[in-house]
């Protein structure tokens, strides 16, 4: 910023231009001038607008908008410090000069660093005798033109640097000047300018592709014989000869200094100033230390020629090997430029007089300290702790007495002392360091393992033919040090976020702690020295340091206070001379904090000025005191630029750019594929293991750290362009496995919650764990709704939201899909796969914004606009195809089992295929588990297996079911059943008595068997007849228990919405001593009245009825009568079944021609029940060892659809009293004869028809129960017949009363 | 007394340019004040904003939920 340009406003009033509207108390008058003080105040407000932002802070530092200021003059304004010595404002040009030079280095250092080849991507020409080639030729100089202009310029500043830093070092060594004192800052200057020396060299050796598009160019202007001017042709040779010869600047620069005579000596304070920087860490970027070490090594090759060795400057004292030896392999391997590296030990090794035996560290063979990052973590850890909680508590501070000095008063002054100040200065100094050195950790790590690839020896996993870039990055890390980095690269970006967080409060403390100690050293302490200097008369010093007073004072109100004792050489009074110091909030300039710096270390310099040695003149303590200043003052313009150094010293940009490697590949790769990258490389390491799961925006955030040095260092749009390709697609990846993982995470929760606890507990003691996914937290990724990446703000949240709204609905599917393809006794591992996607939508839900559950279940099943979905028409398809032809059902377990042997062909259903476990139950275990629990419900089909139907078809699906059962029920009945009743009843005799007890029950038996004889003998009455009569009642005991499971859960239902229907439990309120009954009475009616009015709000209808329109109204009352009713008189389905199956009974061929005698049919077989007595008579004939029972076979469905069709018939009482069975054991009850009848044991048989008999009362009892419950009255109507005389019978007479 | 006028003359630009820098110093920091408010703004605009977008395709994927079932109830009628 200019300074000058605003010289001319005083602190006072300015017009901002734009009325600053702000919270509160603020507000402006109508007029448009705002004050200074008001505008500040504005901006104050500010800070209590409350800016919430809900989302856990796990990422780096990422600005929309990035101020930055830089005071930086580069001495533009010496000029305005007359009072400075010449000869430093001097020096100050110069050192302007300088920088300039090594700003424009540093842009050629990125233009053949990013240089990317041309050549291979212009077409060749083929052959001398190629019609376009000219215009080919021309095409390529055209192109290349603007690009071997800007190498002319790289060679001839190359050629101008040199000449320049030979020309100061000429100066500097000349004979007379050769002890003069040179300050520190112009000797690193100098040390920058061998550095960069080195890097331009090296990037022109490794860029192969440099010198192959300057060919390419040549070859071109060659063939058009555009060269013609000599002097042109004599550039484009030396410029040839420039790119082509290796190590050209070194060399160059290495001749001309040797030339020069007392280089050495100026060399070797170089050296040793960077020794004793490295040593005393004065530095704060990474780059500025590894700067100082390749200045080491390079000037020790430079300054070791034949005719001077550097052992013999050794010996000297000039310089300390043993200590360089020391650095060195301290840091073997430094970055040289990108991801170029270099050994600096190998400048020494090629230098004039090298001897191994003076570098022992160097030469030994063990591991340098930076390839181990592990052993630095745990220090690392324990200051970061440190320092974190330290910080913590002076945001605290800062904050809160920020915010409460805002409101009490106006001033804009802190009330910090000094001591706090200087407190938060050291704070954040020691910030800045901490980062830089976490950084050069990394830096140093990544650095020694591009260098130190590894191979198939160290690491088994590395492919043979692995690429050189992923042997030093893929396969070079293992997966402790991959955490290290990344724990490291956490700490590093959370600490620089807070640390800018607190920038305001830090810098305000720091300019006012570097004000403060400038202002005191200069007007309090220097007048010690002043005094002396004065006293005794020593001109220089004086001169000197009133010079540095002069040069920066500052004093109260303006005025220099007067009679200052110390300015005449005379002692203070005894009371002290009382100075006041002012204070305000405003740091050095650049240019003054280089004079004073400068002006005070040559007073304490070893070297001369002038003639004499400065140092002398002052006493030791005032030594020390400047010395002190001195060293202090090194890092002030560091921490003025606090925002700056913050960013530089934690530059992780390194970690992407690669093109040293990409140039190595020859043009084989355009660039390399993201496994290789190392952001990638650690944030799918986080992704893969699973650890450390909420530092994985931190890898990340390394590709803003490159993208932005691509766009402000390098200036390339295309290292932008490749870098944001690379982002696009690692987060493409990134949420992919993200919320994979968090699917599978909660899912396996969900299953593992719902999981029996004895299951896994039994498995336990088995030796088989099934254990909970580990914990770890998503949660704070899945808040993430703005993570910046490369300026783009995403919406974690969301992305991942979409992703697992389809996997869940996948699941959805999946879980459909399995029931699809088993038998009806799949319906239990259905619900339980709902339940646990269920429970996984809540888990997640509690994080995403999810569907609705009811509304994915709906479209899995397709059921949104489809009235009835999957499950309904599958469970169906199982019942009519499975259910209905192969069960058995017994009343005892009230279950139906599978027949032994079925009549009907197998249901084939298409299994689905791979299906990933995750989409099932979550995980392989738990899968496994969960089929060996519901394994133990797919033998039967029972009370569990009606419920879980009730629940998931609905009334709907139960309704369509139902329906289309009794579709089936009629198909059979009026088609085969009809048909087979009718031949079977032609095949039975025309009149079958009930035999005299006299026959005995033997010859009953036989009677029996002889009349049914060709019944027995009808070969489909086993399998046909039995087989559609057993699916006839297979479809009605089904809906019967349909019905009772309905009933059950319609119970649970109705006891869960009591509290919305005003359905209140009475309290239990004990009698009290003395209490009537009546009075008992009352208070509980009181309580429940006092109940029923907290509970008003509960009340559905009311509610209702108040809130919502008409049509609700009713809606609801409805509903709400509906429900009662259920309660009170119970509605049956089941009624209303038999009702519509008796609908069905329309043929003659049931009921039978009319009487003949007006009354009944007692001999004659015409009527339904006359047959399901043969029938019956048939199914108790004892079996065979190796036969199947009836039972086994049909279970008893066959007798529920005989006793129904019996009891819809009205023929029951009939059918109980002529069964033929029934009359047998009433024979053998009376004679109790054990005989075998044609192979019929009749005991046996008469055990049979024993239990049958039981069993067809209950089941007419179940029937009649539900049929007579619609009977008005439930009277019975008996009709008395008189016995007429031509009835011809038992003794017994009869009265038969039917319905 | 000249002197010391002189000395006056050449200390005044210094003192003049501390007042000057220490003023450019509070603009510098009232505008820092002003980026750093406006970024904590955008952020926490964003993260509203985010939920607020939320919502709303939670209540349009509703919507058309809700459209897919009457659908079907018209097509039944």
């Amino acid at each position: 910023m200019d300074v000058d340009a605003l010289k001319d406003n005083d602190v006072g009033e300015v017009m901002v231009s734009h009325r600053t509207r702000s919270s509160e108390e603020c507000m402006m008058a109508s007029n448009d001038k705002v004050t200074l003080t008001e505008a500040l105040h504005n901006v104050n407000v500010l800070d209590d607008l409350h800016l919430p932002d809900q989302q856990p802070c796990i990422e780096a530092l990422s600005l929309s908008i990035h101020y930055q200021t830089n005071f930086d003059t580069n001495f533009e304004d010496r000029a305005a410090y007359v009072t400075g010595v010449a000869r430093y404002t001097e020096e100050a040009t110069v050192h302007s000069e300088l920088n300039k030079l090594l700003e424009e280095g540093k842009e050629y250092a990125v233009m053949i660093y990013t240089w990317r080849c041309c050549s291979r991507a212009l077409p060749q020409v083929k052959s001398a005798a190629q019609e376009n080639r000219t215009e080919i030729y021309q095409k390529i100089v055209e192109v290349m033109e603007p690009l071997v202009s800007k190498l002319r310029d790289f060679m001839h500043f190359q050629i101008k640097a040199v000449q320049t830093f030979c020309g100061e070092v000429r100066r500097l060594c000349h004979k007379e000047k050769r002890n003069d004192f040179v300050s520190e800052a112009y000797l690193l200057t100098l040390g920058k300018f061998i550095s960069m020396f080195s890097e331009l060299d090296e990037l022109k050796n490794m860029k192969a592709s440099v010198r192959n598009d300057y060919s390419a160019y040549n070859r071109a202007t060659q063939c058009l014989k555009l060269s013609v001017d000599k002097n042109h042709m004599e550039d484009s040779h030396t410029l040839s000869m420039f790119l082509a010869t290796q190590n050209k600047i070194r060399d160059e620069l290495q001749k001309t200094l040797v030339a020069i005579e007392g280089y050495e000596d100026l060399l070797a304070d170089i050296i040793s100033i960077c020794v004793n920087m490295y040593e005393n860490k004065m530095y704060i970027e990474p780059n500025e230390k590894y700067m100082l070490v390749k200045v080491m090594a390079l000037s020790l090759f430079m300054v070791d020629t034949p005719t001077n060795s550097i052992y013999k400057m050794d010996q000297k004292k000039r310089i300390s090997i043993s200590k360089i030896d020391r650095i060195l392999k301290e840091l073997e391997i430094v970055p040289l430029y990108g991801d170029m590296m270099v050994a600096p030990y190998q400048y020494i090794k090629k230098s004039v007089n090298f001897d191994s035996s003076k570098w022992p560290e160097c030469e030994s063979s063990k591991v340098s300290p930076q390839s181990n990052i592990l052993a630095h973590l745990e220090p690392i850890r324990e200051n970061h702790m440190s320092y974190i909680s330290q910080l913590s508590r002076h945001s605290n501070e800062a904050l809160t007495t920020m915010r409460g000095k805002l409101r009490s008063s106006t001033t804009l002054a802190t009330s910090r002392s000094d001591a706090e100040n200087k407190d938060l200065y050291e704070l954040a100094l020691r910030g800045l360091q901490l980062l830089s050195s976490w950084t050069q950790q990394v830096m140093e790590l990544y650095t020694w393992k591009l260098l130190n690839a590894t191979d198939i020896h160290s690491n088994p996993n590395c492919p043979k033919d692995a690429e050189t870039y992923e042997k030093s990055t893929r396969y070079n890390y293992s997966s402790v040090e991959k955490f290290a980095i990344i724990e490291v690269i956490a700490m590093i970006k959370g600490l620089q976020l807070l640390m800018l967080r607190m920038e305001s409060v830090f810098m305000d403390a720091i300019r006012r702690h570097i004000y403060a100690e400038l202002q005191d050293f200069v007007q309090l302490v220097l007048r010690d020295p002043v005094r002396k200097a004065i006293k005794k008369k020593n001109d220089v010093t004086k001169v000197i340091l009133v010079a540095v007073r002069e040069t920066c004072v500052d004093w109260l109100r303006g005025v220099e206070p007067q009679g200052d004792p110390a300015m005449r050489g005379k002692k203070d009074p005894d009371e002290g001379f009382l100075i006041q110091v002012p204070r305000r909030n405003v740091g050095s300039s650049t240019t003054q904090l280089y004079l004073v710096r400068t002006m005070l270390e040559s007073l304490v310099s070893d070297k001369h000025i002038g003639k004499r040695q400065l140092r002398k003149d002052l006493n030791v303590k005032d030594a020390q005191n400047i010395e002190a200043f001195h060293k202090m003052s090194f890092f002030w313009s560091y921490m003025l630029n606090l925002n700056d150094s913050l960013h530089a010293s934690c530059n992780l940009s390194l970690l992407w750019f690669r093109e040293y490697f990409l140039e190595l590949t020859m043009g084989e790769r355009i660039q390399f594929p993201i496994e290789m990258s190392m952001p990638w490389i650690l944030t799918d390491h986080i992704l893969e293991t699973k650890d450390m799961m909420e530092y994985v925006l931190y890898p990340l955030d390394l590709y803003n750290d490159s993208a932005h040095y691509a766009l402000t260092l390098f200036h390339q749009q295309f290292l932008y362009d490749e870098i944001e390709a690379e982002v696009n697609l690692c987060f493409d990846q990134f949420v992919y496995k993200l919320s994979d993982q968090a699917f599978d995470y909660y899912k396996q929760m969900a299953g593992n919650i719902l999981l029996d606890k004895r299951f896994r507990l039994e498995c336990a003691h088995n030796g088989v764990l099934i254990e909970f996914p580990k914990a770890n937290r998503y949660e704070t990724l899945l808040k993430q709704r703005n993570v910046q990446l490369l300026g783009r703000s995403i919406d974690l949240n969301k992305l991942v939201g979409q992703r697992i709204n389809a996997a869940l609905q996948k699941a959805l599917e999946v879980a459909i899909s399995r029931f699809e393809g088993e038998d009806i006794t799949g319906i239990m591992e259905l619900e339980g796969l709902i339940d646990c996607n269920k429970l996984t939508h809540k888990l997640l839900g509690q994080f995403l914004s999810l569907n609705d559950f009811d509304a994915m279940l709906r479209e899995a099943n397709h059921n949104v606009s489809a009235p009835y979905g999957r499950i309904t028409l599958h469970m169906f398809f199982e019942i009519s195809c499975d259910f209905l032809p192969n069960y058995c059902y017994n009343a005892a377990t009230n279950r139906f089992v599978r027949t032994v042997h079925s009549f009907v062909e197998e249901v084939r259903r298409e299994k689905p295929h791979h299906i990933p476990h995750r989409y099932i139950w979550g995980a392989k275990t738990l899968t496994s588990s969960f089929s060996s629990i519901y394994r133990q419900y797919a033998g039967f089909v029972g009370a569990p297996h009606f419920r879980v139907i009730c629940r998931l078809l609905g009334y709907q699906g139960i309704a369509v079911v139902v329906d289309e059962l009794l579709k089936m029920v009629n198909e059979q009945l009026r088609g085969p059943l009809t048909k087979y009743t009718a031949t079977l009843i032609n095949s039975m005799p025309k009149n079958c008595r009930l035999l005299r007890y006299d026959y005995g029950s033997p010859g009953v038996v036989a009677y029996y068997q002889a009349k049914l004889e060709e019944l027995i003998q009808y070969p489909d009455l086993r399998t046909e007849v039995f087989q559609l009569f057993r699916e006839v009642g297979n479809a009605i005991l089904f809906c019967l228990l349909i019905e009772q499971a309905l009933t059950q859960e319609e119970a649970n239902d109705l006891k869960q919405s009591a509290a919305f229907q005003n359905v209140i439990p009475k309290p239990f309120i004990p009698r009290q001593d003395g209490q009537s009954q009546k009075e008992k009475l009352e208070l509980v009616k009181s309580v429940m009245k006092k109940l029923e009015v907290k509970y008003q709000a509960l009340q559905v209808v009311p509610v209702i009825g108040q809130l919502g329109n008409q049509q609700q109204s009713t809606k609801a009352q409805e509903g709400d009568l509906l429900t009662r009713e259920r309660l009170c008189c119970g509605l049956s389905m089941f009624e209303v079944i038999l009702r519509r199956i008796q609908s069905f009974l329309e043929d003659p061929i049931w009921h039978g021609p009319a009487p003949a005698n007006g009354v009944m049919n007692v001999d004659e077989c015409t009527e339904f029940h006359r047959l399901w007595s043969a029938i019956q008579f048939v199914y108790c004939v004892p079996v065979g060892e190796n036969e199947y029972t009836v039972e086994q076979l049909f279970g008893e469905g066959l007798n529920w659809a005989g006793c129904a069709l019996i009891v819809l018939l009205g023929q029951q009482m009939r059918f109980e009293a002529l069964d033929f069975c029934y009359h047998i054991i009433n024979v053998y009850r009376a004679d109790q004869k054990d005989e075998n009848v044609k192979g019929i044991q009749i005991k046996k048989m008469v055990n049979r028809i024993r239990k049958f008999q039981i069993l067809n009362n209950q089941i007419f009892a179940v029937l009649n129960k539900y049929l007579k419950a619609d009977d008005s009255g439930g009277v019975e109507l008996v009709r008395n017949f008189d016995p007429k005389p031509q009835f011809i019978g038992s003794s017994d007479s009869f009265q038969t009363s039917f319905v | 007394m000249s002197a010391s006028q002189q000395a006056n003359a050449i200390q005044k630009p210094i003192q003049q340019d501390w007042a000057n820098r220490e003023y450019v110093e509070v603009i510098t920091c009232s505008i820092k004040k002003i980026s750093d408010f406006l970024n904590s703004f955008d952020t926490s605009c964003r993260s509203r904003l985010a939920t607020l977008n939320e919502k709303l395709t939670q209540l349009e994927r509703r919507v058309e939920y809700i459209e897919a079932r009457i659908v079907k109830g018209q097509t039944l009628d």
